[in-house]
């Protein structure tokens, strides 16, 4: 069995707006084992960003609020600590990386300065100490010419090479646990293919894990080895990467899976689309969020809203219809 | 598939210049698209893929006269568009529309959506009055958008709905050629399915004629015809979509394939991957010969020193590279 890093249970963040309260997560629940690439798929809006957020209490408040739930890592409730405790948790044991790395970097000072300050702060290095450790990890990220380049700023770095420092920042003080927050959506298939190995490559070597969050079903089949999916602010779907893409069985899921064309695709035929637009939440969901927009949707659907079970070993699901037969489960 | 050319580019450049200093004098000019030549068949469907800065979308602009070239011709219809001017070409405009990548932005948030959809009809004196109201009902009908929207604001609408809007807007004075450029890339998946299919009804029902623009490799081979890959101004590779995915002959080409992350975790395990290394070279100063020599896995000394040819190398599949 291996180690479990990270426990969630029940999660649930709001936002206060001048329109109501928005539901962002609705009572999430997930682990995370050692060494473990784990997949978040969803839609803008679905509440995955917002979920991890809330793991490391980056959500804003106001109008941001955790409501309810417990995010153990090893043990420890990270939503309970103060916040001189989970700083020293946030980018030394659990670092994260984001979509944007031109709005993340800060534009004023060297690449340099900016790599040296967590390691100063967290690993208590000299300056000296810090810059050759600098040096070294942006040669692991792959940039050439690494001890001129610390004296540039962001903007004389490409798009790419903005979010290779990013991961360089993120891998400084070895964390257990990397959270990459759509890293390569702003990126070109050239570039994303290079920051993808890259991700691979280092993982492999360092033995973290990493939560890799992301609305590219493609980019998930080929980093990720456990992937849930999440729509509404719910995990709707949750499975082994092949058993998902092979056996899919949330009506959503299909969906996704469906409307996606393929580069290898041989016929042409008509794409899958869901009918329909995500839900607003500014109600808490009483009923199964996806009813609206499902085509397999029975009366229950509008009663209840489905729990997340177990259909089989590693594979759960929050939907009410037996796709099979199209009646209850 | 009737092989009636509805639009031929030759030898298209738009440069965009660059002023420096207290006089404002010339430095230098982006070289955006330099020299691109294709033609584009009556009913088809022509992609034109590459990364972010190759130029793609101001290819699609030129075209269209949004922006004036530099040099070169675009023969439309039986003029070329690039000696026309006022009257003449505005008229010439009502045959050739344009979708936006942006709905967010490419829509006024001051107008009605019945606005929005019927200003081409009032700036072309098509229709006026009663009857503007009534073909935008016609129009929001197409796009499956309910007619009572027409005197919303399109903030009221989410994105995969101002993409209908759009959409009809570029459908309202019935052109045959419509310049997409990167329709859907702003929406959410399952979105851009819904937008990929109503384009294609479209298609059939007005026998539209699309310049599809797009980075998203799948997409693109999904909705083409033909396929054009564009690398740093210049195009590299034009094919067939079956020829151009199976047998890609530009290193670039297959480079960029072999990029794209494919749905499927078993065929992912399976595949072996050609990573590139380094960017796009800055176009205001692109490398000597062959564009992508400093990328290339396979470049010689002659791809610095020889700009390479624009071949056919079999029917329909144009390949611009030394190596082939």
């Amino acid at each position: 069995m291996p180690n479990q890093l990270l426990n969630v249970q029940d999660l649930e963040t709001h936002f206060r707006t001048p329109d109501g309260i928005v539901h962002a997560v609705n009572g999430v629940s997930f682990s995370l084992n050692e060494g473990e690439t784990l997949g978040v798929v969803g839609e803008s809006g679905c509440g995955k960003s917002v979920t991890m957020l809330s793991v490391l209490r980056l959500i804003q408040s106001p109008p941001g609020e955790i409501v309810a739930g417990k995010a153990e890592y090893l043990g420890q409730d990270l939503l309970k600590m103060s916040n001189e405790e989970i700083r020293h948790i946030r980018g030394a044991q659990i670092s994260m990386i984001f979509q944007d790395p031109m709005t993340s970097l800060n534009p004023v000072l060297t690449i340099g300065k900016q790599l040296a300050e967590p390691l100063i702060i967290h690993m208590n290095m000299s300056q000296e100490q810090a810059r050759d450790r600098s040096v070294e990890l942006l040669e692991m990220v792959g940039i050439p010419n690494a001890g001129d380049r610390l004296k540039d700023y962001p903007h004389q770095y490409s798009g790419g090479m903005r979010q290779r420092v990013m991961i360089a920042m993120a891998l400084s003080c070895n964390p257990q646990i990397l959270i990459a927050d759509e890293p390569t959506t702003a990126l070109d298939v050239t570039i994303q293919a290079q920051i993808v190995e890259l991700a691979k490559r280092l993982r492999d070597e360092l033995g973290m894990a990493v939560i890799w969050i992301t609305h590219d079903l493609g980019v998930v089949a080929g980093i990720a080895q456990r992937v849930f999916v999440m729509y509404g602010g719910f995990i709707i779907e949750e499975a082994y990467v092949k058993e998902l893409y092979a056996n899919p069985q949330h009506p959503y899921t299909i969906g996704l899976i469906g409307s996606l064309p393929r580069i290898d695709e041989t016929e042409r035929h008509r794409l899958y689309s869901i009918q329909g637009q995500p839900p607003v939440l500014y109600q808490k969901p009483q009923v199964c969020s996806f009813a609206p927009r499902c085509k397999f949707a029975i009366d229950k659907c509008w009663q209840e809203n489905p729990m997340l079970d177990p259909i089989a070993p590693d594979h759960r699901v929050a939907c009410w219809v037996d796709l099979k037969t199209g009646k209850r489960r | 598939m009737s092989k009636e050319v509805l639009l031929c580019v030759d030898k298209l450049v738009k440069h965009f210049p660059i002023y420096r200093g207290v006089f404002q004098r010339q430095v230098g000019a982006v070289h955006a698209v330099d020299g691109v030549s294709f033609n584009i068949y009556k009913g088809e469907t022509l992609g034109l893929v590459g990364e972010s800065g190759c130029g793609k979308s101001t290819a699609g602009r030129t075209i269209l006269q949004l922006y004036r070239p530099t040099s070169g011709s675009v023969h439309f219809d039986g003029a070329d568009l690039v000696a026309l001017k006022g009257e003449e070409l505005r008229n010439m405009r009502r045959k050739m529309q344009m979708i936006f990548q942006d709905p967010y932005a490419s829509l006024n948030p001051r107008m009605t959506v019945g606005e929005i959809v019927g200003e081409p009809l009032m700036v072309h004196n098509v229709a006026a009055g009663k009857e503007v109201e009534e073909r935008v009902a016609h129009l929001l009908d197409i796009v499956s958008l309910s007619a009572g929207f027409a005197s919303r604001y399109p903030h009221e609408f989410s994105g995969g709905q101002r993409q209908r809007i759009g959409v009809a807007r570029a459908l309202a004075l019935q052109p045959s050629f419509i310049v997409c450029d990167e329709p859907i890339s702003a929406l959410d998946v399952s979105i851009q399915a819904q937008v990929v299919n109503l384009l294609e009804d479209l298609q059939k029902e007005f026998n539209l004629t699309y310049l599809f623009i797009a980075h998203d490799l799948s997409m693109v081979r999904h909705i083409s015809d033909r396929v054009a890959v564009m690398y740093l101004g210049i195009i590299v590779e034009l094919a067939d979509r079956a020829t151009l995915y199976k047998n890609p002959l530009h290193p670039y080409t297959q480079a960029l394939l072999s990029a794209v992350p494919i749905a499927d975790p078993v065929a992912e395990e399976r595949r072996r991957r050609t990573i590139l290394e380094g960017d796009v070279p800055s176009p205001v100063n692109p490398p000597s010969g062959c564009r992508f020599r400093t990328r290339c896995p396979i470049a010689d000394t002659i791809c610095a020193e020889q700009i390479p040819e624009w071949r056919e190398i079999t029917t329909d599949h144009f390949v611009a590279c030394h190596m082939v």
